[in-house]
C-alpha cells in the first residue's frame, strides 16, 4: 500500500464526515415521541439484552397501532451499552444530543444505571431501569425522581428474608452471600431488615465464585449454630453448597432467593437434599392478560417462550406504562409524564392490561394497569414493590405456602 | 450534536494520557507493560474517595497520580530484573491483584457495589458548560504531558531509555544501570494513568471494579499500535483513531440500511474488529510510523 500519511488522514476525515452528516439532518421531528432503547445487546448481558430491546420495538408497534399516545407516535432508537458504563455514557450522550430521546428505556447493570443516571437528570428525562442496586433509589442518583425500576431490589428481597425469620419463628439466622452486588445485596437487605427489629445475625461469609469446593465456608457459618442460613447464592454455588452441607449432617434450615432454589436445584442435588428448603421469588404476573399478550408477541418475534426472558417482560411493561402516562398527561413535556406514571400504575382505577384497553379507560376515569412482569406498583422512590411467593420444598416440588408484602 | 462530542472528546483524551504513559514504558523504554489498568484503577479510587470526603479535587487528583506512582515502584524492585515477556505476566498479575483487592476491601471501596455519585469537576458550573470546562481542563493536562514526554525522549535521559530498549546489555557496559531508569520510566507512566483515572472517575460518577478489567489495557495498546509506536504523536492519533472507529460505528445504521436495529448492535461490534484487523493489514507500523524499529 502506498498510501502516506497525509492521504490516509484526509481519508479518514473524509470518513468521518460522511458517517457523522446524515446525523445533523436528523433534526427533531414533530408529531413523534422519541424514546432511546438503551440496551445489553452485547457484553455480559447479553443473554437478556437483545430480548429487551426487541420488546421495546415490539410494545412501540402495539402503542402506534391504537393511534400512538397523546395524539404522537412513539419512535425508538436503538443503542447498545455493551454491558460497560463507559460505553453505556457515550450511548446515552448520542440518544440525548443527536437523537433528541425524551426517554431512556432498558438499563440492565447497576453500573451502566447509575452512569446513565447523571446525564438523564442532566437533560430533565426519564430513565427506566431493571438493575438492582439500592444506591439507584435515593439522592444522589435519583435526585430528580426521573428513575423508575421494574425489578425488585436485591434490598427487598432480604426485607422478604426477615419477615419470613419472624413468621418462622427463626432466632439465629447466619447469612451466605455469592460475592457479587446482587449477592451482597441480598444478605445486606436482611441484616438490615433484621438488626431494625433488635435481633443479631450469629455470622456472615462472603465467598468467592467460581470455586470447587465451600466447605470451608460451610464450615465457618455452621460453627456459629444457627437455625437458620440466608443466602444471596447462585444456582451452582448453591448445588455445591447444599450438597456440602447434607454431607455434614448439621440440621439447619435455608432460606434461598428463588433463582437458585428452582426444580433444576431439586433435579442437580435430588430431592433428599433440599427438602424443607424454602424458596422465595418475586410473583411475576404470570396468570394476567397482559403476560399472555406479552409472551406471544415475544413468542412470535424470538422463539422462545416469555418466561426464559423476565427483563424483557419488564421492558414491554416499560413502554406501556410510559405511553399510558404521555397519553393521560395529554403532553410531551417530562414533568407532566412524570407526575402521572405512579397514577396509571398504582392501584385505585380500573384495571387495565394492554395500552388500547388503557387508553380507552383514561377517558372515563383513573386506571391502574397490571403489568405481565408484576402488578408494576411504584413506591415513593420509583422502585417496583411487587409481592414474594415463599414455596417450601417438599418431597422434590416447590409448594407456595404464604405471600409475603413489603 | 456537540455535547455529545465533547464527551467523546472526553474519553477520547482519558485514553490519550492512557497511551502517553504506555508510550513511555513501552514506545521509549521497551516495558512490556500488561497491567496499566490496575494504576488506572488505583487513581480512580483514590481521587473518588478523597473527594467524596470532603478534599479538593486538587488533592484529589494530586493522591491519584502519587499513589499509582507509588504502586509502581514496588513491582518494578521486584520485577525489573526479569527477562520482558515476564515482566509482562507480571503486570497483567498485578493489575488484576488490584481489581480483587478493590473487590474485596469493602469497608473502603464498596466492593462489588462500586462508589456512585462520585462529584464532577466544576461542581458549580453545571451541565454543558461544566462539560466544556472538564473537556477544556483534560486537554490542558494532556497537552502537558505529551510535552514533558517530548521533553523526556529529547532529554540525555530519554537517549538512555532508549539506548536500553534497543540493546539494554550494551548499556549496561557502559557503566549505567538499566533497572533505576526502567523504575523510573514505570512509575511516570503509572502516575499518568493514576490521572487518567481521577478524570475517568469524575467524569463517569459511578466506578465499580468489574470496570477495570484487562480489556481497558488492551484499548491502549491497541491505541498506540494503531497510532504508531514510540511516538507521542502516535499515542495521540491512536487514541483518536480508536475512539472514531468505536464511535463512528454507531451512525453506520443511517448510511446501510436493511440491518434490523438489535441486529446492528453486533454487526456493529463487529465491523470495529474488522476495521481495527484492516488498519493492521495496510498499516502495521502504525500512521505516524513505529520509532522502535528503525
Amino acid at each position: 500500500m502506498t498510501t502516506n500519511r497525509r492521504q490516509f488522514i484526509g481519508t479518514l476525515g473524509a470518513a468521518s464526515a460522511l458517517i457523522a452528516a446524515p446525523s445533523v439532518l436528523r433534526a427533531q421531528s414533530q408529531g413523534v415521541f422519541r424514546i432511546g432503547a438503551l440496551c445489553p445487546v452485547t457484553g455480559a448481558g447479553a443473554p437478556y439484552g437483545s430480548g429487551m430491546q426487541k420488546m421495546i420495538i415490539a410494545a412501540a408497534e402495539i402503542v402506534n397501532a391504537a393511534g400512538g399516545a397523546a395524539g404522537r407516535k412513539i419512535e425508538v432508537v436503538s443503542e447498545d451499552t455493551q454491558t460497560s458504563p463507559q460505553a453505556g455514557v457515550l450511548a446515552a450522550k448520542k440518544l440525548i444530543d443527536v437523537n433528541k430521546v425524551q426517554a431512556i428505556l432498558g438499563t440492565w447493570s447497576s453500573g451502566v444505571s447509575l452512569a446513565v443516571l447523571p446525564l438523564t437528570n442532566d437533560a430533565n428525562i426519564i430513565l427506566m431501569n431493571t438493575s438492582g442496586a439500592p444506591a439507584l433509589s435515593v439522592p444522589p442518583a435519583n435526585a430528580k425522581g426521573l428513575s423508575y425500576r421494574f425489578q425488585a431490589t436485591n434490598d427487598r428481597f432480604g426485607r422478604a428474608f426477615a419477615e419470613i425469620c419472624v413468621k418462622e419463628g427463626f432466632k439465629r439466622p447466619a447469612t451466605m452471600a455469592f460475592n457479587n452486588a446482587s449477592g451482597i445485596g441480598n444478605t445486606e437487605g436482611f441484616r438490615k431488615a433484621w438488626e431494625a427489629k433488635g435481633n443479631k445475625v450469629v455470622e456472615s461469609v462472603v465467598y468467592e465464585p467460581n470455586q470447587a469446593s465451600y466447605r470451608s465456608e460451610l464450615q465457618k457459618v455452621l460453627a456459629a449454630n444457627p437455625d437458620v442460613i440466608v443466602t444471596g447464592s447462585y444456582l451452582s454455588d448453591t448445588t455445591i453448597i447444599m450438597r456440602e452441607w447434607f454431607q455434614s449432617g448439621q440440621p439447619v434450615k435455608w432460606i434461598i432467593p428463588g433463582w437458585a432454589a428452582n426444580p433444576d436445584l431439586v433435579k442437580a442435588t435430588g430431592p433428599e437434599v433440599v427438602e424443607g428448603v424454602i424458596s422465595v421469588d418475586s410473583i411475576s404476573n404470570e396468570t394476567a392478560p397482559s403476560f399472555k399478550a406479552y409472551a406471544d408477541v415475544y413468542q412470535k418475534v424470538t422463539g422462545q417462550s416469555g418466561q426464559s426472558n423476565i427483563f424483557s417482560a419488564m421492558t414491554w411493561d416499560m413502554v406501556h406504562a410510559l405511553a399510558l402516562a404521555i397519553e393521560a398527561a395529554g403532553s410531551t413535556e417530562t414533568a407532566a409524564i412524570n407526575a402521572k406514571i405512579r397514577e396509571v400504575s398504582n392501584p385505585e382505577g380500573t384495571k387495565v392490561y394492554s395500552y388500547a384497553e388503557g387508553k380507552e379507560a383514561l377517558k372515563k376515569g383513573k386506571i391502574n394497569f397490571e403489568g405481565a412482569s408484576s402488578v408494576l406498583d411504584f413506591d415513593q422512590y420509583g422502585d417496583v414493590s411487587p409481592s414474594f411467593g415463599v414455596f417450601f420444598i417438599e418431597g422434590g416440588k416447590l409448594n407456595r405456602r404464604y405471600v409475603v408484602n413489603i | 450534536m456537540e455535547a455529545y462530542l465533547v464527551a467523546i472528546g472526553i474519553i477520547a483524551l482519558i485514553y490519550v494520557l492512557l497511551s502517553l504513559g504506555l508510550t513511555l514504558q513501552y514506545g521509549l523504554t521497551g516495558l512490556i507493560n500488561f497491567g496499566h489498568v490496575g494504576f488506572f484503577a488505583i487513581g480512580a479510587y483514590a481521587s473518588a474517595l478523597l473527594v467524596l470526603n470532603g478534599a479538593p479535587f486538587i488533592v484529589g487528583f494530586a493522591a491519584a497520580a502519587l499513589l499509582a506512582g507509588v504502586a509502581a515502584w514496588p513491582i518494578g524492585l521486584v520485577s525489573l530484573r526479569l527477562r520482558d515477556d515476564y515482566f509482562a505476566i507480571v503486570t497483567l498479575g498485578f493489575s488484576e491483584v488490584v481489581r480483587i483487592v478493590l473487590t474485596s476491601e469493602r469497608w473502603l471501596t464498596n466492593g462489588v457495589q462500586g462508589i456512585p455519585g462520585i462529584p464532577r469537576l466544576y461542581p458549580s458550573l453545571g451541565g454543558a458548560t461544566g462539560q466544556i470546562a472538564t473537556f477544556a481542563t483534560i486537554l490542558a493536562v494532556t497537552v502537558f504531558a505529551a510535552w514533558m514526554i517530548r521533553r523526556i525522549a529529547r532529554s540525555p535521559f530519554g537517549r538512555i531509555i532508549e539506548a536500553i530498549r534497543d540493546n539494554e546489555e550494551a548499556v549496561q557496559a557502559l557503566g549505567k544501570d538499566p533497572p533505576r531508569f526502567k523504575i523510573q520510566v514505570l512509575v511516570v507512566g503509572a502516575a499518568l494513568a493514576g490521572i487518567a483515572g481521577a478524570f475517568y472517575a469524575h467524569y463517569i460518577t459511578y466506578i465499580v471494579p468489574e470496570q477495570y478489567i484487562p480489556l481497558v489495557t488492551f484499548y491502549v495498546w491497541m491505541a498506540i499500535i494503531m497510532g504508531g509506536v514510540g511516538r507521542v504523536s502516535g499515542a495521540v492519533i491512536g487514541s483518536v483513531i480508536l475512539m472514531v472507529f468505536l464511535e463512528g460505528s454507531r451512525f453506520i445504521r443511517d448510511v446501510v440500511p436493511g440491518i434490523s436495529e438489535v441486529d446492528m448492535a453486533s454487526v456493529r461490534i463487529g465491523l470495529v474488529g474488522l476495521l481495527l484487523i484492516l488498519f493492521i493489514i495496510y498499516r502495521p507500523q502504525g500512521l505516524m510510523g513505529d520509532y522502535t524499529k528503525r
